[in-house]
C-alpha cells in the first residue's frame, strides 16, 4: 500500500502530494537535462521535493511554488554538475561534438541536439534548458538563476549560434560519403 | 464638441462608487487564437508594479504617474492564423456590457489601410469617469482593453512616441 | 520543416520520472527524522529556531515579492504600450477627419 501524503500543516493550504504529481516532470526534466544522469537526476528531484515540504509554509501561491521549484532545481543541479566535473570546464567554442549521426529524421536530430546541449558549459546549458524546456523569457531565466538579464541574453545567443554550427557540422559529416561504398 | 476634444479630456474621479472590471468571456476566442497576450493586474499588483517603475527613466516615470490611481488593468490580445476566425456576433458580445447609461462610446475609427477598427468607450461614475474600454479589431487580431479607475487619456495618448509607438502628426500625414 | 528552435524544444521537452516517483518522495518525507524533543526543549534552541525560521520566511518572501514586482512591471509596460497604441491610432484617425472637415 503506498504511503499516505503527510497532512498539510495549518500554515499551508497546499496538498503536497498533488504538488509533487503536478511538478515532478518539470523538476526531473530540468535535473535530467542539466546532469544527463538519470539516477542522479532522480535523487536530486526527490531532494528538491523534500526541501519543498520543509518550506511549504513559506509558499504564497501556486506561482511561488513554480518559481521556487525552478530556482532550487536549477541551482542545485548546477552545483552538482560543477562538483562532479565529468568534463573539465571548457569554453563554448571547444565543447566536444557527439559522434556523427545519420540524418534519418527528427528523433536522431533530437538526440544529436540533446548531446550538444549536454556538452555546453553548465550555465549556458541551464539557460538553454530553461528557455526551451520551460519556455521562460530571458528576464524570467535571470530571476530563476539569480544572474543579470544581459548575461542570459548574451549566453543564450552564443549557445544557440554554437549549437547551430555544431549541429550543421554533425549533419554535414553524416551526409558525406559512406565509408567503403565510394 | 470636436471629436478630437473628446480624447483630450483629463478625467478625474470625484468620490465615485468603486468601478468594476468588465465581464468578458474569452473562452471561444482563446480556443481559436494562435497566440494570446494576457495581462491582468488588479489594484494590489498595480501598486506593486509602481514600486518597481523607475523615476529616473522618463517612460517608466510617466507610466507610474498614469497607473497611480488605477484599480485594474486588463488586456487580452488574440492573434489568428487567418481572417474570419471571429465574427461580428463575437464583437457584439464584447460590446454588450458597454452600453448606456454606464458606458458611452466616444470614438469609433476605422482604417482602410490595415482594416483595423478601434472603438473607445468610457464609463461614467457620478460626475467623473470610472473606466476605459477599447475594442480593436483587425482581420487577424483582436484586442480588448479594460482599465478600471480614473484614467488620464491625455497621458495614455501622450505615450505615443514612447515604446516604439509612432507620434501622431497630422500635418506630416497630409503632406504625403 | 521544423525550425531549429522547434527542434530544440522537442529535444528538451519534459520527461516523466519513474512511475513510483511520487510514492518514493512521500515515503522519504514520512521517514524524515523527527527533531529530538530534548534538544528542542531548551528555551534558547527554540528561540534560535524561531528566529531562523522567521528570517528564512522573510528572505523567501522578499525574493518572491521581487519576482512578482518585476513581472508586474513588465506586464504594466506591455499593457500601456498596447492600450496607448490603440488609443493613439483612434486619435490619429479622429484628428485627420477633424482636419479634413475644417480645411
Amino acid at each position: 500500500m503506498p504511503p499516505r501524503a503527510p497532512a498539510p500543516s495549518a500554515a499551508s493550504a497546499f496538498d503536497f502530494a498533488s504538488l509533487v504529481r503536478r511538478h515532478q516532470a518539470m523538476v526531473f526534466s530540468i535535473a535530467w537535462h542539466l546532469l544527463r544522469d538519470r539516477a542522479v537526476a532522480e535523487e536530486l528531484a526527490q531532494d528538491v521535493f523534500l526541501s519543498l515540504h520543509q518550506h511549504l509554509a513559506e509558499m504564497e501561491s501556486a506561482e511561488h511554488v513554480l518559481f521556487w521549484l525552478r530556482r532550487v532545481t536549477s541551482n542545485r543541479a548546477l552545483d552538482v554538475a560543477r562538483r562532479r566535473q565529468r568534463r573539465p570546464m571548457v569554453s563554448l567554442e571547444s565543447a566536444p561534438e557527439p559522434v556523427a549521426v545519420t540524418p534519418t529524421g527528427d528523433p536522431l536530430l533530437g538526440t544529436a541536439l540533446k548531446k550538444l546541449v549536454a556538452a555546453l558549459p553548465e550555465k549556458a546549458r541551464a539557460i538553454v534548458v530553461l528557455r526551451y524546456q520551460e519556455d521562460l523569457d530571458p528576464a524570467e531565466i535571470a530571476r530563476v538563476l539569480g544572474i543579470p538579464v544581459g548575461t542570459v541574453k548574451s549566453q543564450l545567443q552564443r549557445a544557440l549560434a554554437l549549437l547551430r554550427e555544431k549541429l550543421s557540422r554533425v549533419v554535414g559529416q553524416a551526409s558525406g560519403p559512406v565509408p567503403g561504398k565510394e | 464638441m470636436k471629436a478630437a476634444g473628446l480624447l483630450t479630456l483629463s478625467l478625474l474621479l470625484a468620490g465615485a462608487a468603486p468601478a468594476q472590471q468588465v465581464k468578458w468571456n474569452f473562452d471561444k476566442l482563446a480556443a481559436r487564437a494562435s497566440d494570446t497576450v494576457d495581462v491582468s493586474l488588479d489594484g494590489s499588483l498595480l501598486r506593486l508594479a509602481t514600486k518597481f517603475l523607475s523615476d529616473d527613466d522618463k517612460d517608466e516615470a510617466q507610466v507610474k504617474k498614469l497607473v497611480g490611481g488605477l484599480k485594474g488593468v486588463y488586456v487580452r490580445s488574440f492573434e489568428f492564423k487567418k481572417p474570419g476566425e471571429y465574427s461580428e456576433a463575437d464583437l457584439d458580445s464584447f460590446r454588450a456590457p458597454l452600453r448606456p447609461p454606464d458606458w458611452q462610446r466616444i470614438v469609433g475609427a476605422h482604417s482602410n489601410e490595415d482594416g483595423e477598427t478601434v472603438e473607445v468607450y468610457i464609463k461614467s461614475e457620478g460626475k467623473g469617469i470610472g473606466g476605459l474600454a477599447i475594442i480593436a479589431s483587425e482581420p487577424k487580431e483582436l484586442t480588448l482593453v479594460n482599465i478600471v479607475g480614473a484614467i488620464d487619456l491625455d497621458s495614455l495618448s501622450e505615450l505615443g512616441g514612447h515604446f516604439g509607438i509612432p507620434e501622431v502628426d497630422v500635418e506630416k500625414e497630409k503632406k504625403k | 520543416m521544423a525550425s531549429f528552435e522547434d527542434e530544440l524544444r522537442s529535444a528538451l521537452r519534459r520527461r516523466e520520472p519513474p512511475q513510483d516517483f511520487t510514492e518514493r518522495v512521500l515515503a522519504r518525507v514520512a521517514a524524515a527524522p523527527v527533531r529530538s524533543a530534548t534538544r528542542m526543549s531548551q528555551p534558547w534552541v527554540r528561540w534560535v529556531a524561531a528566529i531562523a525560521a522567521a528570517l528564512l520566511l522573510a528572505v523567501g518572501s522578499l525574493e518572491y515579492r521581487h519576482y512578482q514586482g518585476e513581472r508586474a512591471k513588465s506586464q504594466i509596460l506591455l499593457a500601456v504600450r498596447i492600450a496607448g497604441g490603440k488609443l493613439n491610432k483612434a486619435q490619429k484617425k479622429v484628428q485627420m477627419v477633424t482636419h479634413r472637415s475644417n480645411s
